[in-house]
């Protein structure tokens, strides 16, 4: 399998290049750096589809680029190529053959970027920034499906400049994820809508938010038998749901717990809590990893309904993580997610993404 | 039927399965007994339903994480807090509501009002915890699942936020931005402290508002009064899911996208860009919004329209939050604008951009006022007077007062005239 190796080594290649002799506290897990990473907060991640051999990374960014590492076995990470858009990158994604990236930005458009060409072509428009992008590959059709901020879910076909479908949101996209056949999209003022994208995306289902304050970032995921059956969902207010679609029972089977708050074991002192920037599915243990503006990533187990591991504290938040499509790799960046406004921005802080060997942490606890 | 006791206390754990009767159609807040037992904590323990007026062990406490419970924190690294769906929703604010709900069922035995009093004490902790815990603050609350969302508090994500100051950064603005925040963060602060000090007209408005789905027009709160989405948020799905619904087709649709996409709309005689007045009347211009939805929306976009036809200025329509509000009229710009931006597209815009014909005369009006604005805070310090007599304040100004919401990056920095309030 082709692991980042034994521990031994690699986790520190990156960090002592850079000289850590104070209390350096940027990658406390001695996660491995990726080179030459983007100039400015990362918005998104994401590996390439097992179609490809070996894994690519690509991160968009605040500094209006998206940028593409190869990632070696051995860990090495080997920068391939950027494109640069007219505004931030909001969203990243790949095409099911791993050939085209598709990036939404903030200049209003998505663009499709082909990787053997380093082309890079628009297609899309919305009328706000673009915050979320997914690639459908359905059996009877594929399209790019972009949410934004002007309240509208368009799906593209990459070779027409007008889009297939058009859905109206209640309110502004903020987050969405796309598992075939099922589509879950997370709007301002707590909306929560679930698409079924079979034939052809229809609204599903309008779900009322299990939370009770702004959506931040949502995630589906799948059973036994590998169909999405729910998925979860995080808010600014330190809190996960975890959301069945169908469940025998919701009452017990639809729950939320609260991470990425400050250690409140004394009832005195007022927790601090902060916001859950992203979640993400182990492909194959069907685990989750939640990472937060608190500068910590935490993996649990939604079944079990146990928390495996927290990391310790990064000194930026963490902005966005992801695994890749074996999941022997955890990705997340660190990088000023803007939690606590422009006050706390430094455009001299430097920004990381670190890779982790998730094959064992992220192993279920199994059940009493 | 008996009146089940346990369901006025706020614990029933047999809920709709009860034998005995649960009164003002709360069934669904007794948790079914049965099922809590294993899985995410046995808490429930086993005794049966018959057990006398004995206060709950605090075993159970120690192994729900409950929702609002300031001293839960982190739970352990082997258990999850668990909140449940929708009936549980009586649970979470059980721990620490318990003994006010048992107080308030000695006096009353009144289930009704028992759930009032918990949505006013869970309304109260969540704000002292907001306050506390240093989260994000431009954030929607709606109390429990399926109340609607409290009004005052509107969604802006950090990303939005974050792209204004980039944008403002790049015009060399960012003290528009710095007011601007500095005004929603004052609006949040007083909306906050309202409902943490509930007095008695806060009560009422906010009871109101969360019993209804539907809102109600607000009391404004002074100067400021700033209505949250759920006003247009409990309109706007309902024709937005039917007419949606109606307007699939794989086929382009882009006609059925806002007209600013540049298509001319099924109505036709659009202006190019613009958002023509679907209609043909010039006055609600929530019509042109409606433009998007096509002709299946006809009817429904007179029917919301009156939500928002209240306002009789292009500036205040649509209760949606202010960024929404402006990003929808400034749709069909090239530049990138949001609210904070339609101070600058009123200056640089041309006429021919959507956001004059919606705004208006206004529009000019405030091209010309754009200036003075800012300078108006340089010249008064925000006065010392509780109001500024109407004479003192710009066009523009009087025309963000008269509205019903003000648009972001036109908030008056000083306070409105006598007349208005």
């Amino acid at each position: 399998m082709s692991l980042f190796g034994s521990t031994s080594g690699f986790g520190t290649g990156g960090t002592s290049m850079f000289g850590s002799t104070t209390a350096d506290n940027h990658n406390p897990m001695k996660d491995i750096e990726v080179t030459s990473p983007p100039d400015d907060s990362i918005s998104c991640l994401a590996f390439s589809p097992p179609t490809l051999p070996g894994n690519f990374l690509i991160a968009g960014s605040w500094a209006n680029d998206v940028r593409c590492w190869e990632v070696q076995d051995n860990g090495q990470t080997i920068p391939k190529a950027q494109q640069m858009h007219a505004g931030p990158v909001l969203d990243g994604c790949w095409s099911d053959d791993g050939s085209k990236v598709f990036t939404a930005s903030c200049d209003k458009t998505a663009k499709m970027w082909d990787l053997n060409s380093n082309q890079a072509i628009q297609i899309a428009q919305h009328d706000a920034p673009v915050k979320t992008i997914h690639w459908i590959k359905a059996p009877n059709y594929s399209c790019v499906m972009t949410g934004s901020w002007d309240k509208t879910l368009k799906f593209w076909d990459t070779r027409s400049p007008a889009p297939m479908m058009t859905l109206q949101l209640p309110e502004r996209c903020y987050c969405a994820d796309v598992v075939h056949p099922m589509a879950a999209v997370a709007t301002a003022e707590r909306g929560l809508i679930v698409y079924q994208l079979e034939n052809q995306p229809s609204e599903f289902r309008r779900i009322e938010s299990p939370l009770k304050h702004q959506h931040r970032c949502v995630a589906i995921f799948k059973d036994k038998v590998n169909k999405p059956t729910g998925f979860a969902l995080g808010s600014i207010e330190g809190r996960v749901a975890i959301h069945y679609i169908n469940p025998p029972n919701p009452a017990k089977d639809n729950f939320t717990f609260k991470c990425h708050r400050s250690n409140g074991t004394n009832t005195s002192a007022p927790q601090d809590i902060y916001a859950v920037n992203g979640i993400a599915f182990h492909p194959v243990h069907g685990t989750l990893a939640t990472v937060g503006s608190d500068g910590r990533f935490s993996f649990w187990d939604k079944d079990a309904r146990t928390k495996l591991k927290t990391s310790e504290q990064l000194d930026q938040p963490i902005s966005a993580c992801c695994f890749n499509h074996n999941g022997n790799i955890f990705a997340y960046a660190s990088s000023y997610d803007w939690s606590k406004g422009h006050e706390f921005y430094n455009p001299q802080k430097k920004n990381y993404i670190f890779l982790r060997n998730a094959a064992e942490e992220l192993k279920p606890r199994n059940k009493k | 039927m008996a009146i089940c006791q346990f369901f006025l206390q706020g614990r029933c754990r047999f809920g709709e399965r009860c034998w005995n009767e649960h009164p003002r159609g709360g069934a669904r807040y007794g948790p079914s007994a049965s099922h809590y037992q294993g899985g995410g904590g046995g808490g429930w323990g086993t005794a049966n339903q018959r057990y006398t007026n004995v206060i709950q062990p605090s075993t159970f406490k120690s192994t729900w994480g409950g929702s609002r419970d300031h001293g839960r924190g982190l739970f352990g690294s082997s258990d999850f807090g668990s909140s449940g769906g929708s009936s549980s929703s009586k649970n979470t604010d059980f721990s620490q509501n318990r003994f006010s709900a048992l107080m308030n069922s000695q006096n009353t035995a009144d289930g009704y009002k028992d759930e009032e009093e918990r949505l006013l004490e869970c309304v109260v902790k969540d704000m002292e915890m907001w306050e506390s815990s240093g989260q994000w603050i431009f954030s929607s609350y709606s109390p429990m699942k399926e109340k609607p969302n409290v009004s005052g508090f509107s969604d802006f994500s950090p990303e939005e936020l974050r792209l204004e100051y980039y944008n403002c950064r790049a015009n060399n603005n960012i003290q528009n931005y710095m007011n601007s925040i500095q005004q929603l963060a004052n609006q949040w602060k007083n909306r906050l402290l309202q409902l943490k000090t509930l007095n008695a007209s806060t009560k009422a408005a906010l009871l109101s508002e969360l019993k209804n789905t539907i809102t109600q027009p607000l009391p404004s709160f002074g100067f400021g009064g700033q209505q949250t989405s759920s006003f247009g948020l409990s309109s706007f799905p309902v024709n937005s899911s039917s007419t949606s619904a109606s307007s699939f087709s794989f086929k382009t649709s882009s006609s059925l996208v806002s007209a600013s996409s540049g298509s001319t709309p099924a109505f036709g005689s659009s202006p190019a860009g613009c958002n023509p007045p679907a209609f043909g009347v010039t006055s609600s211009p929530s019509v042109s919004r409606s433009v998007g939805f096509g002709s299946p929306a006809a009817p429904s976009a007179a029917s919301f329209s009156f939500k928002t036809s209240e306002t009789t200025s292009g500036l205040g329509t649509s209760g949606f939050s202010g960024f929404g509000n402006a990003s929808a009229v400034n749709s069909s710009s090239t530049t990138s604008l949001t609210a904070f931006g339609s101070f600058n597209a009123a200056v640089a815009a041309s006429p021919s951009h959507s956001s004059s014909t919606l705004f208006g005369q206004s529009a000019s009006a405030s091209g010309h006022n754009v200036t003075p604005v800012p300078s108006a805070v340089t010249n008064n310090a925000p006065s010392d007077k509780l109001y500024t007599p109407k004479s003192e304040l710009t066009a523009e100004e009087i025309q963000q007062f008269e509205a019903k919401r003000f648009t972001l990056g036109k908030i008056p920095l000083r306070p409105p005239p006598l007349e208005l309030i």
